[in-house]
């Protein structure tokens, strides 16, 4: 039987340094991010300098796209001064998000190389990106948290001394069982890091999983399979760029003091 | 043509590769458990016709966290 496939190397896990500058080395997903920011922030001047009261199709399309971002963080928050807030920055990493895991499909770019290591890789599909992403995505929860209950009161929320002191008030029984909340307590702070670890692997996974199965697929049958198959990488990076910024907005909502009654 | 590895080598690399083949066991759970969340959304669907492009939209939304575990596995696996 004869060989209908195209073999490649498996993309390894490092990411590929082009240059350094002053001994910082520059990967290509660091060019890319930067592509990525240049583009959208020349959209978006754009946009806004051609605001019309009757929009042309573009702008139809804009508008389009953020009633649907708007509703889904509405159903996350459920509150609309909480909606406005956080809008900004979900919005932001949604739109970002989404041309960074779709950037990948666009043919002929990974062949671009700067002495023999392609550019153009998908920047996603390296994890110093997604781990830098949720980390300062977790760190700017911790500052609101800090900014609505006072450093004290977050520090409280982990370590639970005081309602140590109070169930020990009240009787032996409940003193021992805000013994146990108490360790609960500190267990959380590990789970602050399981939300970065885990927002950061689940995203760099599912990318990076669709890189090596698309060069494994090339490699069996470059027929008419990869095709399926990079439908199935379009689905999934849009759908996971919708995963991500939701669960920004939900880990969002459990930081912030739930509020009273009032609207 | 390689060289043929040494004894002790050669047992390291073979535990690794059963290691290998063992990390990707635990996606069978992760297999049962979206199975049985489209089962309630499909369930759920049936029972209430109006809403299921809703219930549509948070079935794929559940269904991505459920791969998560998954995907954790399949680092797991990359990485040995």
């Amino acid at each position: 039987m004869e060989q209908i496939g195209i073999v490649r190397d498996i993309p390894s896990l490092e990411p590929d340094v082009v240059f350094s500058i002053a001994g910082f080395p520059i990967a290509s997903s660091t060019l890319m991010i930067l592509l990525i920011t240049l583009i959208v922030a020349l959209l978006s001047g754009l946009m806004i300098r051609r605001f019309a009261v009757k929009p042309g199709k573009f702008q139809t399309a804009i508008e389009l796209l953020y009633e649907q971002v708007v509703g889904l963080v509405d159903q996350i928050t459920q509150s609309r001064k909480h909606s406005e807030r956080i809008f900004p920055i979900i919005g932001a990493m949604l739109v970002y998000l989404t041309i960074a895991n779709l950037i990948g499909v666009i043919p002929g770019l990974t062949e671009i190389t700067y002495e023999g290591s392609p550019i153009f890789r998908s920047p996603t599909a390296d994890f110093n990106t997604t781990f830098g992403l949720a980390f300062a995505a977790v760190l700017v929860l911790q500052f609101v948290s800090i900014k609505d209950y006072g450093v004290l009161g977050h520090l409280g929320k982990f370590i639970k001394l005081k309602e140590v002191y109070q169930g020990f008030k009240k009787g032996i029984s409940s003193g021992l069982v805000s013994l146990i909340d108490f360790f609960v307590g500190l267990l959380d702070i590990i789970g602050e890091i399981a939300k970065i670890v885990s927002l950061a692997l689940r995203l760099f996974g599912n990318m990076y999983a669709g890189n090596v199965l698309m060069v494994i697929i090339f490699g069996a049958i470059s027929v008419v399979l990869p095709a399926v198959w990079l439908g199935m990488n379009i689905f999934v990076g849009v759908l996971q760029a919708m995963v991500f910024s939701a669960l920004v907005a939900a880990y969002y909502m459990l930081a912030v003091k739930p509020e009273a009654e009032e609207e | 043509m390689e060289e043929m590895m040494t004894a002790p080598e050669a047992q390291v690399e073979a535990a690794r590769l059963i290691a290998k083949g063992l990390a990707t066991v635990s996606m069978f759970g992760s297999g049962i458990g979206e199975g049985i969340l489209i089962g309630k959304a499909l369930e759920a669907m049936g029972r209430n016709p109006e809403v299921s492009g809703t219930i549509f939209t948070r079935m794929i939304i559940g269904v991505a966290l459920a791969e998560s575990t998954a995907i954790y596995a399949l680092v797991a696996f990359f990485l040995l």
